[in-house]
């Protein structure tokens, strides 16, 4: 799933194919595949009596998606909202049973960006022990949108997780909570990269080594651009004799944002090794200027160096 | 095109850098700038390709026949100006593949310097290495009009030779304008300039045909004598 510079209708074209839970609004559509139990998670929570375990709550809407063979292909979900006002509440559970290899792409996005609408979404990913996951989540958002996203990672022993979350365009208000559990030998790595554009955004991610020998890295990348209000705080709180570090970088592009971004390492054993490194800083105007000099306008020099700075 | 600088007076930083330039390229000329060091060679280059750095106070700029003194940048590009720089920033995290995509109309048949087309633009790249990265970025804007600020600078005699040549195939001999500012002699050896200016102090204090007079009259006496006796 390639994230870079894709517009709307290419990413409802990308994720038509293949899409095995597809909701608009409130409506939903499932496709069956072989090896993968999957139904609204309403119907999960009646059925399956170890979903108590995760949500304390009854869940609305939403999947649950419980992958117990290798697929050959990547799963895709995607959630939409196309009316005005809509508010959804989501509550998602995706399990990944031992030893399986899997791909899985998300997007949650608007159709278009006046709809003023809400979206909240709860979700718990389980690794099984020794399974591993690349996980693409993709938000496309518009102005007057308000966004709220808590996603948590359950890494059982020697599981891996790639997890790469990505905004195409920002809502109003975005809230995003993630969360990594880690067990011994497990590993994460997280890149979280965030374009703010008018936007009030406020990131919360904590990864806890919980096990000997997890790792985990965090690489945080965020952008102000016209007006926009950024903080964040990303921790690492080594419990075992784990490895990890935080990488939170910001860029602002104009004077009216702000970006406060905060690293924060907490260790309770002492052999565990975990590092940070934290910058923010404003275009630079040389590198502004020499693709000025290459023909390139401010917002196309602009949208280059962010897009170099994503990157990274 | 023909450029013309009339009396060009430039600040940077509060400081006048520029104090009366003037300055003639006629179409498909090669001319070459020498002067000592802080004598407003890329101050003058940069100011003629719009760096908002550096802020026009007096005087004019004429491309053909527009008055460019106060266009943007891009403007100036897209006109056919161009600027290779002396020192480039690095462009983090974006190919010189990527930045080519962006700023060229045609691709271009690339003779030195492939290996740099996978490379994040300038990251870690040696003196020598940006200097072909910045004639690959020249090439793929087609211009009409260029200014290679130390394109020399870094080279090696052999990797010089190359670059001068490519110089004087791809664009000199293609009828475009260029002015080398250099401190070295032997470019103007390869690419034999039809005159020499010598910037002392923000002005242009002589012009010469002979480039070989200018050079020796340099090493023999310095730029101070060279703007006594070379002046003509």
């Amino acid at each position: 799933m390639v994230m870079k510079n894709v517009n709307s209708a290419q990413l409802n074209r990308a994720f038509s194919q293949k899409v095995i839970y597809f909701q608009k609004d409130h409506y939903v559509e499932i496709k069956k595949e072989n090896g993968i139990i999957i139904m609204p998670i309403l119907e999960a929570f009646k059925k399956y009596k170890f979903i108590k375990e995760f949500f304390r709550r009854k869940p609305e809407e939403g999947y649950f998606i419980w992958v117990k063979k290798q697929i050959d292909f990547p799963l895709e979900t995607c959630i939409s909202i196309c009316s005005t006002k809509v508010s959804q509440i989501l509550t998602n559970l995706f399990i990944i049973e031992k030893g399986l290899k899997i791909k899985a792409n998300t997007a949650c996005m608007t159709e278009k960006d006046n709809l003023t609408g809400t979206h909240i979404a709860y979700g718990k990913i389980v690794l099984k022990e020794n399974s591993s996951l690349e996980y693409s989540h993709i938000h496309k958002w518009g102005n007057n949108d308000e966004v709220s996203s808590d996603y948590e990672f359950i890494l059982e022993e020697s599981s891996r997780l790639s997890y790469s979350y990505s905004n195409l365009f920002s809502p109003k208000i975005l809230n995003l909570k993630t969360k990594v559990i880690s067990r011994n030998r497990s590993s994460s790595d997280l890149k979280i990269n965030i374009k703010g554009i008018n936007s009030k955004i406020n990131l919360d991610d904590s990864v806890f080594l919980k096990g000997k020998d997890a790792q985990g890295i965090v690489r945080l990348r965020v952008v102000g651009r016209e007006n926009t209000h950024i903080k964040g705080a990303s921790r690492l709180i080594a419990e075992a004799a784990g490895k990890g570090h935080l990488d939170c970088q910001g860029l602002l592009t104009d004077k009216k944002s702000e970006i406060s971004l905060i690293p924060e390492l907490t260790c309770r054993d002492k052999n565990a090794q975990i590092t940070h490194e934290a910058s923010v800083g404003r275009i630079s105007e040389q590198e502004l200027t020499y693709l000025r000099t290459r023909g390139l306008n401010e917002k196309e020099a602009i949208n280059l160096i962010v897009l170099g700075f994503l990157n990274l | 095109m023909d450029l013309l600088v009339k009396n060009l007076k430039v600040k940077a930083d509060n400081k006048k850098v520029l104090k009366g330039v003037n300055l003639e390229i006629k179409s498909g000329q090669v001319q070459a700038l020498l002067g000592p060091n802080a004598s407003g060679k890329s101050t003058l280059a940069h100011s003629i390709l719009g760096n908002p750095r550096y802020k026009v106070i007096c005087g004019k700029i004429l491309f053909g026949k527009y008055d460019i003194t106060n266009f943007t940048p891009e403007k100036r590009v897209k006109l056919g100006l161009s600027l290779a720089w002396q020192n480039p920033p690095t462009i983090k995290g974006i190919k010189l593949s990527q930045l080519l995509k962006k700023i060229s109309y045609k691709e271009i048949e690339i003779s030195e310097g492939k290996e740099l087309l996978e490379r994040e633009v300038n990251l870690g790249l040696s003196g020598g290495e940006k200097k072909i990265s910045e004639l690959i970025q020249i090439l793929s804007l087609h211009p009409k009009l260029v200014i290679f600020d130390e394109i020399d600078s870094g080279l090696d005699i052999k990797k010089l030779e190359k670059v001068s040549k490519i110089i004087k195939k791809e664009l000199a001999e293609k009828g475009v304008s260029i002015l080398l500012i250099t401190h070295l002699g032997q470019i103007l050896n390869f690419l034999k300039p039809d005159l020499t200016n010598i910037m002392v102090d923000g002005k242009i204090v002589c012009k010469q045909k002979d480039f070989k007079k200018v050079l020796r009259t340099i090493k023999k006496y310095g730029y101070e004598k060279c703007k006594q006796r070379a002046v003509k």
